[in-house]
């Protein structure tokens, strides 16, 4: 919503602006003219200033070997050494993989099931089963992550597991599998939890786009012969292609800082060469060790990133699609 | 218009920025004036261990510690992770409780310049404390370079004997029972025993029996995984360093060969089925649901680190299930050194941060909590309550004590009983008063009096009265003169922190795969592991160890001077 109001009043302001060079007025008779509306987003130009701009004087830590307790006067200047420090840590790549691997695969599924999801539930017609299942697989998005967390390690469990029990009792396995303790299976499984978790509550957005979608148009196709896939395929999709993208290109952007809270929680000592990410490397090299500047070195490489990534996914789409967000 | 708009909107906003721009700048602590003892006051506090059973000052001896003080404190506990996270985001805002206990992070506290120094303070106001510490009192100065007191080490008691034992080689009692009371020297033995009581009882209450679960969860792998690397093989406990008791050169103590073949050890009881498999995967909160489960034979830990499930395999109705402390070592060879002497006591402790905005009055507080009167409150509870005076011997009445040992949890939450040492420097276990009674309640008939109908058993049939009879005592050792490392401040700078924290890593991650190889690959993976932990970073990590363990003997073996 956010997005597409912006959208709109910067059409806006590229129309009255034509009209004011026209007529020669410059800047403060536009700002004349719009006073109000310029008073109007005043807060929040403020908000912004305050909460996202001024911390941002706090990069010139990863320049500093900060200290603590000193005044800004007081530190010691040096340069460039915090980022060669953290570009020849061989964790750092690491827990630079990881964070890639988890978010793409969070990214691609995190798009696709809720996207299916929400047709899907879109196609049925009883309308007491539909709102059951929208409830129930929104509720764990309520469910902390400490306490899924908790049911997860307890449902992997090698000692009466539930994951375990049933696959042994199919015979699909002899054996019980420790799945939290091998490396190769925590990326899927830190997926499938944050699929778990977050699936139902992603499609609500969808939903609310094919609600959007005008009913007329299934009806014309119905007369032109259209099953319901073809429906799905060439009115569904198409109609929720905005937000799609919309909520792409800003996932996008928050590849790199996809939080610690599942590798935290879900890792443990055997895994940590995949559970390591960026921020929980941070907290542990940067932050736990009193080392402000190193921390603060890798929030900047992180926010780089962010807005390469940002930018390269909207000028992608841009030119393929036409749509964007800036 | 817009004239109007930058008088009546932005100039107040640019005097709210340049206000807050201003304040920022001067924070000083002002230490001169301080209230009066009979005027209600608040501390702050932070604890870095976690304590389920902190009240809020509601208990019984919470009680009359403020009615005798006029002081509450507000405490917050950390949940887990030992406080490093929280002392760190303090120290990033420069805000803190006024008072705290902090643990290993003293360094970093220290080094924010957040601690104040106690000397001065301690010697004005501080009769009580320094009536306990006596002449030792110079060995709670910080290090060499900075010989300030920044806290008073309150975990540990002065004069302390210990008369029980809480460590070792943990083997239920039912199991001892059972296999008749074989001695139990080696893990061979320990191994032996477990195994054939599994293969009898295939499962305990319904569920699978498990031979051996540790707890590998975060730092606690140190306790129940790799401390007894060293435990087993008769070096002392100094923290992941071993020390060399001639030259003080410290090393990883991972990096001995004689703990590679402890490791080989667990290597071989995975192998066999006998270590519970999920050891290295679940959480603190799992391993302990299991053995309050009964069906967990045999553990390698602490007392500390299971206790919760301990009182609840207590209260409900299974102390058989509870277990017995046995000196277990990899060969005959050594011994094990839990009982060497530490020396004087030093070690984590409660400070007063600058923060406080009366230091005088806390430490004050602090030196009646240090009075034979607090720490008696504090060890035994409230006369006629608690425990009674009988022909000058103080006694705890049975029904207390039945509370105390078998619903241990609860009675600390309601009666406060032991809640409060963090907060005094106190005497330690064997220490007698001006009546002659101990001032804490661990002595021998009072730790024997602590054990179930099910332990006494079992120490019988050993023909030992506590624990700690069955382990080799402090005279059979020479005294440390470096006391424990774990308790020494970290050396202070930055390189050995980072290559510590990375010597960690590798520690946590390559120990565990070592133990889940195959017999094969053991001596692949460790031996990769010590190649890894023998690189130049490593050595120099270690070559400022040494210095530090070289600087404290130093400092402490030279003659007290009072300050």
């Amino acid at each position: 919503m956010d997005t597409t109001t912006k959208r709109a009043s910067s059409k806006k302001g590229e129309r009255v602006s034509k009209t004011t060079i026209k007529r020669g007025g410059g800047f403060w008779k536009l700002f004349k003219q719009q006073r109000y509306l310029y008073l109007m987003s005043l807060p929040f130009v403020i908000w912004a200033f305050i909460f996202s701009y001024v911390p941002l004087w706090g990069w010139t830590m990863a320049f500093q070997n900060y200290k603590p307790a000193k005044s800004f006067f007081d530190q010691k200047w040096v340069g460039f050494d915090q980022f060669t420090a953290l570009f020849a840590d061989q964790q750092f790549y690491l827990a630079l993989r990881n964070t890639l691997a988890m978010s793409f695969m969070g990214l691609i599924f995190g798009f696709v099931v809720p996207v299916i999801f929400a047709i899907l539930l879109n196609e049925v017609k009883g309308m007491f089963f539909k709102r059951t299942v929208q409830t129930v697989s929104y509720l764990p998005h309520f469910v902390s992550w400490v306490v899924v967390a908790g049911i997860v390690t307890k449902s992997l469990s090698t000692d009466g597991g539930i994951v375990n029990e049933l696959l042994v009792s199919m015979h699909i396995i002899d054996q019980p599998i420790q799945f939290m303790a091998q490396g190769k299976w925590f990326w899927g499984i830190v997926t499938a939890s944050d699929i778990w978790k977050e699936m139902g509550w992603n499609t609500i957005i969808y939903l609310a786009a094919i609600t959007g979608i005008d009913q007329e148009q299934y009806e014309a196709s119905r007369v032109d012969g259209a099953g319901r896939f073809r429906q799905m395929w060439h009115i569904t999709l198409p109609g929720m292609r905005t937000t799609i993208t919309v909520l792409l290109i800003m996932s996008i952007g928050h590849l790199v800082s996809i939080g610690f809270e599942k590798q935290f929680l879900l890792g443990n000592n055997l895994v940590q060469d995949y559970s390591q990410v960026l921020d929980l490397y941070a907290l542990k090299y940067g932050l736990e060790m009193n080392r402000y500047s190193y921390g603060t070195a890798i929030s900047i490489f992180n926010s780089v990133i962010s807005i390469i990534l940002l930018f390269t996914a909207n000028g992608i789409f841009k030119k393929t699609t036409k749509e964007s967000i800036m | 218009m817009p004239r109007k708009l930058f008088r009546y909107a932005l100039a107040p906003l640019l005097v709210v920025a340049l206000a807050s721009v201003t304040a920022c700048g001067s924070s000083d602590p002002v230490e001169t004036e301080t209230s009066d003892v009979s005027t209600p006051m608040t501390i702050s506090f932070f604890g870095s261990d976690a304590n389920p059973t902190w009240n809020g000052m509601q208990d019984e001896v919470g009680k009359e510690i403020t009615k005798a003080t006029n002081v509450t404190i507000n405490a917050e506990y950390d949940v887990s992770g030992g406080g490093t996270q929280k002392i760190a985001l303090m120290t990033a805002s420069g805000t803190y409780p006024d008072m705290i206990f902090p643990k290993g992070s003293i360094t970093k506290l220290v080094e924010a310049g957040a601690l104040i120094d106690l000397t001065d303070l301690i010697n004005k106001y501080g009769p009580n404390i320094k009536k306990v510490y006596g002449d030792d009192l110079a060995r709670l100065q910080y290090s060499k370079e900075d010989p300030s007191i920044y806290v008073l080490p309150t975990n540990a008691g002065v004069g302390q004997t210990s008369f029980d034992a809480g460590g070792g080689f943990e083997v239920q009692h039912a199991v001892m029972k059972e296999m008749g009371y074989p001695k139990i020297e080696t893990v061979k033995d320990f191994e032996k025993v477990l195994k054939d009581y599994k293969e009898k009882h295939p499962t305990i209450n319904g569920q699978p029996t498990i031979p051996l679960s540790l707890n590998a969860d975060d730092w606690k792998i140190m306790i129940t995984v790799t401390n007894p690397g060293f435990l087993a093989t008769g070096a002392p406990d100094d923290g992941e360093f071993y020390i060399n008791p001639e030259t003080y050169e410290a090393q990883l103590h991972y990096k001995r060969p004689e703990e590679k073949e402890y490791f080989r050890w667990l290597n071989h009881m995975y192998n066999e089925g006998l270590l519970d498999p999920e050891t290295f995967t679940q959480k603190t909160d799992q391993y302990n649901s299991k053995i309050a489960s009964g069906r967990v034979l045999g553990l390698i830990d602490q007392d500390w680190d299971y206790q919760q499930a301990e009182n609840a395999l207590k209260s409900s109705g299974m102390p058989e299930r509870t277990y017995g402390h046995y000196p277990v070592q990899l060969n005959t060879e050594t011994k094990d050194r839990s009982f060497q002497d530490i020396g004087a006591p030093v070690g984590y402790g409660v400070g007063i941060t600058t923060s406080a905005k009366d230091p005088i009055r806390i430490i004050k507080f602090l030196d009646w909590m240090s009075s034979d009167e607090a720490q008696i409150l504090n060890q035994w509870g409230i006369e006629g309550k608690h425990y009674e005076m009988k022909d000058g011997k103080r006694i705890i009445p049975a029904d207390v004590q039945d509370k105390k040992t078998n619903d241990n949890t609860n009675f600390v939450k309601t009666t406060g009983v032991s809640g409060y040492t963090a907060f005094g420097v106190h005497y330690g276990d064997g220490v007698k008063d001006s009546t002659g009674n101990y001032y804490t309640t661990n002595f021998p008939e009072q730790i024997i009096a602590g054990y179930t109908a099910a332990e006494k058993e079992t120490l019988k049939a050993y023909g030992a009265t506590t624990w700690k009879d069955i382990f080799p005592q402090k005279d059979e050792f020479p005294v440390k003169p470096w006391g424990a490392a774990y308790n020494l401040p970290a050396p202070d700078d930055q390189e050995y922190t980072v290559n510590f924290q990375k010597g960690q890593d590798i520690v946590r991650k390559r120990i565990p795969e070592a133990i889940l190889a195959s017999p094969e690959e053991f001596d692949t993976v460790y031996d990769e592991m010590v190649a890894e932990l023998s690189t130049e970073p490593m050595k120099k990590m270690e070559a400022s160890y040494t210095q530090l363990i070289k600087d404290t003997v130093e400092l402490w073996s030279k003659p007290v001077a009072a300050k």
